[in-house]
C-alpha cells in the first residue's frame, strides 16, 4: 500500500524524540514483558537473540571530550510500503489496511526468512531455538500474546492486542473512535522521560500528526521509499545526517 | 495394458498431477507446519481474570509507584503509576523486570536451609522454620550466656529508617551488641555533610523539579541515582519546558555517561578532582561578588576571616578559595579549561533557581566527604538552602516511636564495648558504620560469632569484595535472610529466606532525595509462592524465642503490627495526604502548602488508605526560613564546621594535632581542615600502574544486591558483554598506546588483583582511564548471570576517605597486559 493511498483512514505511527531518549532500556523490558519475548541464556549473541525493540548507540565520531552520543530505539518501522510483505511466500505477514500496521502470523510462517533479508531495518527476529522461560518463569507469561515457536519469524506489532482491547472497550461503550491515549504500545507507555509519542498520523487531533511536521523530524533510510511510520526528532544535525546515506555536501546543516 | 516406458511415464505424470489437484499435499504441508510448531514445550499461558494492583517498588529505596497487572493469580506485567507522587509514571528497567525476580526459581531460596558439606560447596538440607528459628535462637542465647553478646553482628542493606532495619537494630540492641553494620552508600556522605555544615540529621531533600540550573558533580542523574523513576521523569519534565524555561544541566563526569550525553554542558575533570572544580567555581563566585549577600552575611559562619572565642583569628572560606582555587590552578588540577570554569560559575550565579548536587553514579557507594562539602558550599554561596529549587532543610517524618527496648545487664555490658569496625570512635568520629574496617578486624582476629546478613550481598557489591569474603570465612556462624542464592548467602550456614518484594509489605521512610516528607508502603500483590517468611516476622519470632528482655522488647504479633504502630504517628500529626489525585504534581504545590487531606475519622481508616495507595505525604514546605534552619552551634550555615573542630580536638586529646590529622587521613593543615577543600588523593606509587580504574554504573545493569534479571541482559550491548567476556571502555588513543584495538583480550592488574576482559574503544572515555561496568562477574545466581563478565570491586584497593573513613573506590591504579 502506497502512502498516497493512505491520506485518509487510520495510520498508526510513532515519534521518538531522541533529545529526550536517555537509553535506559525500559522500553525494551516493557516490550519483552508485554509480548512474551523469550530470553536466551546468552543474550549477547545478537544474531540469535530476539528483541522487537532494539536500542542503538550512535556517536558523532569526535574525540574526547567533544564526543556526543545519542541513543536510538528501533521498533518495527511499520512501513507504509513494507518490503517484507511482498516477499513472503506463505502470506504470513501482511499490512492491515485499517491501521497500516504490519502483522506477522506465526502459524503460517514457514521460517524462510525472506522477510528478514528484505527488511532494511533489521526489525525482524527469527526463533533459532525453542522459546525459553526456564525455572518457572513461564508463570509470568501473558495470555494476550501467543508465545512463538522455534522456526518462525517474529516482530513488533505495535502491541496489536492493546488495539484489540481498546476496540473492544470502545465497542462495548457504543463508540467507533478510539482516543489518542486509549491505545498505546507498551514501550510508549513505559518511557519514563516521555520521549515516545504514539497516535494516528492522519488524525489532526493526535499529537503525532503535528510532531512529524517538525523541521527536526526524520525517518530512517527514507530514500528507500519504504515510508516508515516511525519518525524521529533530533535537533542535532549529525544525528539526522546519519539516518540516511547522503552524498558529500548534500545534507545541509541547519544553522 | 502393457507397462512400457511410455505408459509408465504417463502413469507417474498422471499420478503427480492428480495428487497435486487433490487437497492432500496441501493438507499435509499444512499439517506438517502445524505439527512442527506445536511442541508440547511451547508454553500456553493460562487465561484468567485480568486485574491491576497498585503498590510500590521496594527493590531500592527510591520507592516508585507501580501497577502490577495480574492474570488470575499470576503477575504478568509491572508498569509505572502515573498518580504516584515520587515517579509519576516513570520506573527503571530493574523495577519493570520485577516478575523475573519473583518467578525465577533458579535464583531463589524456597525454604529454610541448613548447610551440609564445607562452606561454599553449595550443599544444603531443607529444614523446618521451627528448627531454623530454634537453632539460631539457641546460638544467640549461648553467646549471651558466655558474656560476649557483642559477638552477634548484622550487616543490613535495608533502608536505614525502614521498619525491618529498625527491628534488626533493635534485636542487636536487646541482645547487647553494638555491631550493627549498614551497607555503605552516598546517602551517608550527604547526611554527614548536613550534620557538619547545617547541624541537622534530617533526610537529604533536593527540590530538583523546581530548579532551573542543575550542576551535577558526577551524580548519575539519569544513570540510576536517587529514585530512578523520579529522576528520569523529572528529566523529561525539564526538557519539555520549552527552550527558555528549560532546566540547564551541567554534568561533571570523566566519562560520557548517559547523564553527561544528555546534559547541556559536559565537563570532564580528572577522576577524584571534583572538589577542586567546585572550589574553582566558588572562587569565581567570591571574586566576582556573585554570592548571595543576605545569606552569607546573616546566616553563615566562616565566610570572611573571623575571630573566634579565644581571640584566635581564623581564616575565612572566601580567602581560602581566593588564594588556592583560581581557575588557572584548578585547570592544572582537574584538566578542565579555566574559561569553562568561569563560564559555568557565571551561569550558576545568573540562574534563578540553581542547585549543585554531589554524588557518583547511582549513589550506591559513599562519596568523598570534603568533596560533598565543597559542592554544598556552592549552594550556600548562592543562598540556595531551603529555597524553592534548592537543597531543603527537612525534619523527620512524624512516625511514632516504638516503646523503649529493654536492656538487661548482659545487654548493657555488651553495648558498652567498642564496635568491631571502630565507627564513632575518635578515629572515625562521623562514621556510623564501616564495612571495610569490619572485614579487616575480623581478618585480624576480632571475634564475631554469629553474623546476620539481610538484604545485602557484600561479597559482590562492596569495594575490595575479596576482603569481605575472607572475613566471612572466619565467622563461625552466618545467618542469611536473603531470598536469593547470591554470593553472600552461599557462604552462610543457615538460610532464613525472605519473600521477594512483590510478596510482602515493606515501608520506605522518606525515599532517597525526595524534597517533601513521604512515607511509602508496599503491599503483597501475590501470596508467597514458596515457603519463605517475611524477615520482619522472622526477627520478631527469633526475639520471642530468645526470651527474657529480648522477647519483651518485641511485643508485636507480626511485622504488620509493628509497622502499623509506627504509622500511628502519621495520624496523630494530622495534615498529610494519602490518596494522590494525580492532576498537579506534589512539587508544584509545595510553596502553596495546601493540603487536601481527606480528614480521616480514625487511624484505622487512614491505615487502610495508606495500604491501598502506598503513600502518605505532606505536600508543603516553608521555604526560606534561614533563622531556624540550622542547628549548628553557631545557629548558622557553617563553612567552618565546628563539629569537625570538636571532633579533631577530641581525637587529639593528649597528642599532637599533626599526628591526629595524619591518622584521620587529612593532608591539609590549619583552618583548611575544618572547611571544604581539595585533598589530593594519596596515590603514592603510580609506578608500573599507569592507568586509572573507574567502576561505572549503568541504569540497565543492576549493580546492587539484586542480581540483574534476564530481561536486562537484552538491553546490554555486545560491546559491553559478549558471551562471558566483559568489555572495559577505553579511549582509542590510550588503547593505541598499549597496542590494543576493539575487542582485544587483556588482563587488568591492580595491586589488589587482576581480572580478564576485552576492550571497547569509546571516544567518550577519558584518556588514561579504564572504565568498567559494575554488576557482572557473579559467581552465584543462575545461568543468566553466573560466570559472565568480571567484578571490578575485586581489584579495587582499600583506601579510606579522609575524615569520613569510608572506602574510596575511584582511586585505583591499574596496568593493562595484552594476551
Amino acid at each position: 500500500m502506497k502512502s498516497k493511498d493512505n491520506a485518509t483512514g487510520t495510520r498508526y505511527g510513532m515519534v521518538v524524540d531522541l533529545d529526550k531518549c536517555i537509553g535506559c532500556g525500559v522500553c525494551v523490558v516493557a516490550c519483552s514483558s508485554e509480548n512474551n519475548v523469550s530470553v536466551l541464556y546468552d543474550e549477547s549473541d545478537k544474531t540469535r537473540n530476539i528483541s522487537w525493540l532494539k536500542i542503538y548507540r550512535i556517536t558523532n565520531g569526535k574525540g574526547f571530550p567533544e564526543t556526543e552520543a545519542v541513543y536510538l530505539p528501533r521498533p518495527c518501522m511499520q512501513c507504509d510500503n513494507p518490503p517484507c510483505v511482498p516477499v513472503c511466500p506463505a502470506t504470513a505477514t501482511r499490512q492491515d489496511p485499517n491501521t497500516g500496521t504490519v502483522s506477522q502470523i506465526y502459524t503460517r510462517c514457514i521460517g524462510c526468512r525472506y522477510c528478514m533479508a528484505a527488511c532494511p531495518y533489521h526489525a525482524r527476529d527469527f526463533n533459532w531455538y525453542d522459546p525459553s522461560f526456564p525455572n518457572g518463569m513461564d508463570r509470568y507469561l501473558s495470555p494476550e500474546v501467543s508465545p512463538r515457536m522455534r522456526g518462525v519469524v517474529e516482530k513488533c506489532t505495535f502491541c496489536h492486542h492493546r488495539l484489540m482491547r481498546a476496540k473492544a472497550k470502545a465497542y462495548a461503550e457504543g463508540r467507533r473512535d478510539i482516543a489518542q491515549d486509549e491505545y498505546i504500545p507498551a514501550c510508549v507507555e513505559a518511557c519514563p522521560t516521555k520521549a515516545i509519542t504514539f497516535g494516528d498520523l492522519n488524525n489532526p487531533k493526535h499529537e503525532v500528526s503535528a510532531l512529524i511536521k517538525s523541521p527536526y523530524s526524520f525517518r530512517l533510510l527514507e530514500r528507500l521509499g519504504t515510508e516508515p511510520k516511525v519518525y524521529y526528532l533530533s535537533t542535532k544535525d549529525w544525528v539526522r545526517r546519519m539516518a540516511d546515506n547522503y552524498l558529500e555536501g548534500e545534507f545541509i546543516d541547519r544553522p | 495394458m502393457e507397462l512400457d516406458r511410455r505408459n509408465f511415464i504417463k502413469f507417474v505424470a498422471g499420478g503427480v498431477g492428480g495428487t497435486l489437484l487433490s487437497p492432500l499435499p496441501w493438507k499435509l504441508i499444512d499439517d506438517i507446519a502445524i505439527w512442527t510448531q506445536n511442541w508440547s514445550w511451547v508454553p500456553t499461558p493460562a487465561r484468567g481474570k485480568i486485574s491491576h494492583i497498585d503498590t510500590v517498588c521496594t527493590l531500592c529505596s527510591g520507592a516508585c509507584g507501580i501497577t502490577v497487572r495480574k492474570v488470575g493469580d499470576r503477575v504478568v506485567k509491572i508498569e509505572g503509576r502515573e498518580d504516584y507522587p515520587v515517579n509519576r509514571g516513570g520506573i527503571c528497567p530493574l523495577g519493570m523486570a520485577g516478575q523475573q525476580i519473583l518467578y525465577n526459581e533458579g535464583i531463589r531460596w524456597k525454604a529454610p536451609m541448613k548447610r551440609l558439606g564445607p562452606r561454599g560447596s553449595n550443599r544444603w538440607k531443607e529444614i523446618s522454620w521451627i528448627e531454623a528459628i530454634d537453632t539460631v535462637s539457641t546460638r544467640i542465647r549461648g553467646v549471651r550466656q558466655s558474656g560476649n553478646p557483642e559477638q552477634v553482628a548484622a550487616i543490613d542493606g535495608n533502608q536505614s529508617r525502614s521498619s525491618v532495619a529498625l527491628l534488626i537494630r533493635r534485636l542487636l540492641e536487646t541482645v547487647g551488641s553494638p555491631n550493627y553494620l549498614v551497607m555503605p552508600g552516598q546517602e551517608h556522605t550527604s547526611a554527614m555533610v548536613q550534620l557538619l555544615m547545617q547541624g541537622s540529621d534530617g533526610p537529604v531533600a533536593l527540590d530538583l523539579e523546581n530548579a532551573d540550573f542543575v550542576l551535577s558533580f558526577g551524580c548519575g542523574l539519569l544513570d540510576g541515582w536517587g529514585a530512578p523513576g523520579r529522576m528520569m521523569h523529572t528529566w523529561g519534565e525539564w526538557v519539555s519546558r520549552g527552550p527558555k524555561e528549560r532546566t540547564f544541566v551541567v554534568q561533571i563526569d570523566p566519562r560520557a555517561s548517559d547523564t553527561a550525553m544528555k546534559a547541556d554542558l559536559w565537563l570532564a575533570p580528572l577522576p577524584g578532582t571534583e572538589a577542586a572544580l567546585a572550589l574553582g567555581i566558588a572562587h569565581v563566585l567570591v571574586k566576582e561578588k556573585l554570592y548571595h549577600k543576605e545569606f552569607i552575611e546573616g546566616h553563615s559562619l566562616g565566610f570572611d576571616d573571623w575571630t573566634g572565642q579565644k581571640g584566635i583569628t581564623h581564616r575565612g572560606f572566601s580567602s581560602l578559595v581566593l588564594e588556592k582555587y583560581a581557575p588557572r590552578d584548578v585547570e592544572n588540577i582537574t584538566g578542565v579549561k579555566a574559561e569553562l570554569i568561569i563560564r559555568v560559575a557565571r551561569k550558576f550565579a545568573a540562574a534563578r533557581a540553581p542547585i549543585a548536587v554531589a554524588g557518583r553514579g547511582k549513589g550506591l557507594l559513599p562519596g568523598g566527604l570534603y568533596e560533598h562539602m565543597a559542592v554544598h558550599a556552592l549552594n550556600a554561596l548562592r543562598g540556595r538552602i531551603n529555597k524553592r529549587g534548592g537543597a531543603l532543610v527537612a525534619g523527620n517524618l512524624p512516625l511514632s516511636d516504638w516503646p523503649e527496648a529493654e536492656r538487661d545487664s548482659a545487654a548493657r555490658d555488651g553495648l558498652e564495648r567498642t564496635r568491631v569496625d571502630g565507627a564513632g570512635t575518635p578515629h572515625y568520629p562521623f562514621a556510623r558504620s564501616l564495612i571495610h574496617r569490619f572485614s579487616e578486624s575480623i581478618r585480624t582476629g576480632s571475634p564475631i560469632d554469629t553474623l546476620f546478613i539481610c538484604s545485602a550481598n557484600p561479597i559482590h557489591t562492596v569495594p575490595d569484595s575479596r576482603g569481605i569474603e575472607e572475613a566471612l570465612k572466619a565467622v563461625p556462624f552466618i545467618v542469611s535472610l536473603s531470598p536469593f542464592k547470591d554470593e553472600t548467602s552461599l557462604m552462610a550456614d543457615m538460610i532464613l529466606p525472605d519473600h521477594t518484594h512483590l510478596e510482602k509489605m515493606t515501608d520506605i521512610v522518606w525515599p532517597t532525595g525526595i524534597q517533601y516528607p513521604l512515607y511509602a508502603l508496599s503491599r503483597p500483590v501475590v501470596r508467597p509462592i514458596y515457603g519463605t517468611r517475611h524477615s520482619g516476622d522472622v526477627i520478631i519470632s527469633l526475639a520471642k524465642k530468645i526470651g527474657g528482655s529480648v522477647a519483651r522488647s518485641f511485643p508485636w504479633k507480626n511485622f504488620e503490627e509493628a509497622v502499623k504502630q509506627r504509622a500511628k504517628g502519621l495520624y496523630d500529626a494530622g495534615g498529610g495526604e494519602s490518596s494522590p489525585e494525580g492532576s498537579v504534581p506534589v512539587w508544584k504545590r509545595l510553596a502553596k502548602g495546601q493540603s487536601q487531606s481527606k480528614g480521616h475519622s480514625s487511624f484505622q481508616s487512614l491505615w487502610e488508605d495508606i495500604k491501598t495507595s502506598g503513600c502518605w505525604y505532606i505536600p508543603s514546605h516553608s521555604f526560606g526560613r534561614w533563622t531556624e534552619a540550622f542547628q549548628t552551634p553557631s545557629g548558622k550555615f557553617e563553612f567552618y564546621s565546628s563539629a569537625i573542630e570538636a571532633a579533631v580536638k577530641n581525637s587529639s586529646k593528649g597528642g599532637s594535632l599533626d599526628t591526629t590529622l595524619q591518622e584521620l587521613g587529612i593532608r591539609a593543615r590549619g583552618d583548611e581542615v575544618y572547611m571544604p577543600h581539595y585533598e589530593k588523593p594519596g596515590s603514592g606509587a603510580d609506578k608500573g600502574y599507569p592507568l586509572h580504574l573507574l567502576p561505572i554504573e549503568l541504569i540497565n545493569l543492576a549493580s546492587g544486591w539484586i542480581g540483574n534479571p534476564p530481561f536486562l541482559n537484552k538491553t546490554l550491548f555486545d560491546y559491553q558483554l559478549k558471551g562471558s567476556d566483559l568489555f572495559i571502555e577505553m579511549n582509542p588513543k590510550t588503547a593505541a598506546e598499549y597496542g590494543l584495538s576493539e575487542g582485544s583480550r587483556i588482563i587488568l592488574r591492580s595491586r589488589r588483583g587482576e581480572l580478564r576482559a576485552r576492550t571497547h574503544l569509546f571516544d567518550g572515555a577519558m584518556p588514561g582511564v579504564v572504565f568498567i561496568p559494575v554488576g557482572l562477574g557473579h559467581t552465584a545466581y543462575d545461568r543468566y548471570l553466573k560466570g559472565k563478565g568480571a567484578n571490578p570491586y575485586e581489584i579495587i584497593e582499600r583506601v579510606e576517605d579522609p575524615l569520613s573513613g569510608q572506602p574510596i573506590w575511584w582511586n585505583t591504579r591499574v596496568k593493562v597486559v595484552k594476551i
